[in-house]
């Protein structure tokens, strides 16, 4: 039985090292995700802020959505990381900002 | 007597040019409304069921656009979508790009088979990989095309929202090729996007960012149009086009009159054909329309039936995630705009194209 155990934790951090890439880039999905296209729902597709939040909304939970409306800017926060998405203009919309 | 039958002759000629010139109606400014009184309850059921707010589950239309002739015959939306809500196309975005694509060819900037590094350096790590197979996605380049349910192994989410996120073509130009270029039909959104970067290279730097207004929105009248550029600059040529559905609507138009908007051939209509020429590498996929020029086709693969049975087989598509569609049926005259939010996979356009089809009088449809 405690072979097993070992031999399943092995198998695990053999596959979070090939996937390490992967696995550090997750956390940062849930807020990027959130500030883009609640920025888009909002100032491109000019819908209200109720809507877009459940337009947004995911099986995790986000830890603050805020949006600035005079700068139209979005700050997402969600596993620890945190996004920022803006209006640029009429023609290109939003943007995460780098 | 001959000069005289020869006068009758040409002024024949040229009352029937005028007359089917009258008959076809474009929407110059704005659409017209065909009177035909049509039953869409069937259609209407079946497109707007009514939806919770709370539970974001099965069929969710935002719009519904009908057209015939170059006629609106049917409209419908679903708050808080309306007839002025830009809205978010997704992957509908790609067939656009080819449009867009297809007048800066007709311009002679260039030739299907040129290799994309020409015009995106980057892809001089994949020399031969030429702007016909990105059209058919098929650069064989390693690509993972998964949203929401695989999101720590998808390509498509990497490139939008993490790693990719500044530079998506140099994102997808640094994968590894894992087959030869043209070989294989694997959809990737990444094509798309070294698609919109290649544009950027045939074109002078400062006409880029106007580019598809000046080649495509500005002429067919389309003013709502809003592309999302990643941080380098290049259109998200994969998934961030937003347009009225009666703007979409004028791309399907433009489509289904071969590339011609009223007099001038805005699209050669050679482009419009190979947008509608299945990938021959391609294998049908169960429940998948069949990759054609960036655009999607009910045209069956060998071996298989129609991917929508109850439309017929010259029907094609451009298709983005949540249920987003641009249906074009060439020989019932039709243009469909569906727009969606659908979190689930309950939507079929099979039945939507079936329902519409059944609606229409039998000499329609």
């Amino acid at each position: 039985m405690k072979r097993l155990a070992w031999l399943v934790a092995v198998a695990l951090l053999g596959w979070a090292w090939l996937e390490r890439q992967a696995l550090a880039d997750f956390p940062g999905i849930l807020s990027a995700y959130s500030a883009k296209e609640y920025c888009s729902c909002r100032f491109v597709m000019g819908f209200d802020q109720a809507y877009c939040r459940g337009y947004v909304k995911q099986w995790l939970p986000l830890s603050s959505l805020e949006e600035d409306r005079q700068r139209r800017l979005v700050r997402a926060t969600g596993l620890g990381q945190h996004n920022v998405a803006t209006w640029q203009s009429a023609q290109a919309g939003c943007r995460l900002l780098p | 007597m001959k000069a005289c039958l020869l006068a009758l002759a040409l002024a024949l000629a040229l009352a029937l040019a005028v007359s089917s010139a009258r008959a076809e109606s474009w929407p110059i400014p704005d659409w017209q409304g065909d009177p035909a009184s049509v039953d869409w309850q069937a259609v209407d059921s079946y497109a707007f069921p009514e939806r919770s707010a709370s539970q974001r589950n099965g069929i969710r239309s935002d719009a519904l656009l009908i057209i015939r002739d170059g006629r609106i015959l049917h409209e419908r939306y679903a708050a808080p979508t309306t007839a002025s809500t830009a809205h978010l196309t997704w992957s509908v975005s790609k067939s656009v790009l080819a449009t867009v694509l297809g007048v800066a060819q007709g311009e002679g900037r260039f030739q299907l088979h040129d290799p994309v590094a020409r015009f995106y350096p980057p892809m001089q790590a994949h020399p031969d990989v030429r702007l016909v197979d990105l059209l058919h996605w098929a650069s064989g380049l390693v690509w993972q095309e998964d949203y929401e349910y695989a999101p720590v192994k998808s390509s498509v989410v990497a490139m939008l929202y993490t790693r990719g996120r500044n530079d998506m073509a140099g994102y997808t130009a640094a994968q590894r090729a894992a087959q030869k270029p043209g070989q294989q039909f694997l959809y990737s959104s990444g094509d798309s996007n070294v698609l919109a970067a290649a544009l950027r290279g045939m074109l002078a730097a400062e006409a880029y960012a106007d580019y598809p207004w000046q080649a495509l929105f500005t002429p067919l009248g389309i003013d709502s149009a809003v592309w999302e550029r990643d941080a380098s600059g290049t259109f998200v040529g994969s998934s961030y086009l937003y347009l009225k559905a009666r703007d979409l609507a004028r791309i399907g138009l433009l489509m289904q009159r071969e590339g011609r908007w009223r007099e001038r051939q805005v699209l050669p209509a050679s482009w419009v054909r190979f947008n509608r020429t299945p990938f021959s590498q391609a294998r049908h996929l169960p429940g998948e329309a069949n990759p054609g020029g960036h655009w999607w086709l009910n045209q069956p693969l060998a071996g298989s039936g129609l991917p929508w049975p109850d439309a017929p087989a010259d029907t094609y598509a451009a298709l983005g995630h949540w249920g987003q569609a641009l249906y074009i049926l060439p020989r019932h005259r039709l243009v469909i705009v569906r727009y969606g939010d659908d979190r689930d996979g309950s939507y079929s356009h099979n039945e939507l194209l079936k329902r519409v089809l059944a609606a229409l009088p039998k000499e329609e449809a």
